[in-house]
């Protein structure tokens, strides 16, 4: 399907910020006191998982 | 349709331009906030803006569940958005998006203009004696340096309190307004090699580049050539701001940006094309 180039600039900037709420939405969101944070909510899931797994 | 009502043309370069500089507008907001007292606290520091800093703290996160000093969570979605570009179409953050692409893109216009060119003529060579294209035989081999200065990084990620690339990155020593000693020699290296050379760190030295590299290869949204419509004219190479040779031929190359200024350049009908797989 051939792409008018008119749109482009729209949908890189519609990708970056879909994927960047997604982002924020998983968890990974800016948070007071601004650095050397733990686990995110995405990682704790991932984390449990595997431990239940283990 | 009279001429005073009819639409104007559509220009890609123009909107490319218009987005490069509210990018580098954004970015200079960033830097004053981040000269300003207790910006920690607000959010995360200037450092968990940038997509590289989620690469750079990605290792430590993983195996120690906290990032780095100065980066925050924040990072990752930052990485996020610009990983989602490229999934979708390339390198299209870089063409579009870094605002240290923008400011090597603008860095080449005026060295173009102060050093001979008044005003440049698309799809001919520029008369300008800068920026230098680097012969074949130095050019070629540097490209990987980029790949090397990644898996650096990433190496040091895992000894570093701070991002490894903190003290020597471009984007910190443009807009970052805290300058020390080799943040300022950084900013030197970065205009004299962006004056001599067009897009000089995304060529050879980019990091973040060469993650990104790899979407060229396998985004849906793609330029496509059609052999039979294509002249072999040469004017897109002109235009190629990562000097790509052959561009028809090399539309997924790893080093194209995905500016579409090869897009824009051609004069013959859809030569070149936008399109969402090769369909
Ligand atoms: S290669 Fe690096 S500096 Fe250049 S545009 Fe891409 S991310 Fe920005
Ligand atoms: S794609 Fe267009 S500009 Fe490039 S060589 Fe072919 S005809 Fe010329
Ligand atoms: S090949 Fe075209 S889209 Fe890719 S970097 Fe060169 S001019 Fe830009």
């Amino acid at each position: 399907m051939k792409i008018h180039p008119r749109y482009y600039p729209a949908i890189i900037i519609a990708a970056y910020v879909v994927f960047l709420l997604l982002g924020i939405l998983l968890g990974f969101g800016p948070e007071r006191g601004g650095e050397g944070h733990g686990r995110g909510a995405l990682m704790q899931l991932a984390c449990l998982t595997l431990e239940s797994l283990a | 349709m009279n001429a005073a009502t009819r639409e104007k043309p559509f220009s890609l370069a123009k909107s490319r331009r218009t987005i490069q500089w509210l990018v580098v507008i954004g970015t200079i907001v960033l830097g004053l906030r981040h000269i300003m007292p207790g910006e920690a606290s607000r959010g995360g520091s200037f450092d968990s803006f940038c997509a590289f800093g989620g690469i750079e703290t990605l290792l430590p996160y993983l195996f120690s569940g906290h990032t780095l000093k100065s980066t925050n969570l924040l990072n990752f979605s930052v990485l996020l958005g610009t990983l989602g570009v490229s999934l979708v179409a390339g390198r299209a953050f870089c063409g579009w998006l870094c605002p240290l692409g923008a400011m090597q893109d603008f860095i080449t216009d005026w060295t173009r203009n102060i050093s001979g060119e008044a005003r440049h003529i698309r799809g001919k060579e520029s008369k300008s004696l800068l920026p230098l294209r680097l012969p074949a035989s130095i050019d070629r081999p540097l490209r990987y340096a980029k790949y090397l200065v990644l898996a650096l990084v990433l190496f040091a990620s895992l000894y570093a309190a701070f991002p490894p690339l903190r003290e020597f990155c471009p984007v910190r020593a443009f807009f970052g307004l805290k300058m020390t000693t080799l943040l300022w020699l950084t900013l030197v290296v970065f205009l004299a090699g962006s004056t001599l050379v067009e897009r000089f760190w995304c060529k050879y030295f980019c990091p973040l580049g060469a993650t990104l590299a790899i979407f060229n290869k396998i985004s849906p949204v793609r330029l496509v050539a059609d052999s039979h419509r294509c002249n072999n004219c040469g004017r897109c190479d002109i235009e190629c701001s990562m000097g790509i040779e052959d561009v028809p031929g090399k539309l997924s190359d790893p080093e194209c940006i995905r500016c579409l200024e090869c897009l824009e350049t051609c004069t013959r009908d859809n030569a070149l094309a936008l399109r969402v797989l090769k369909t």
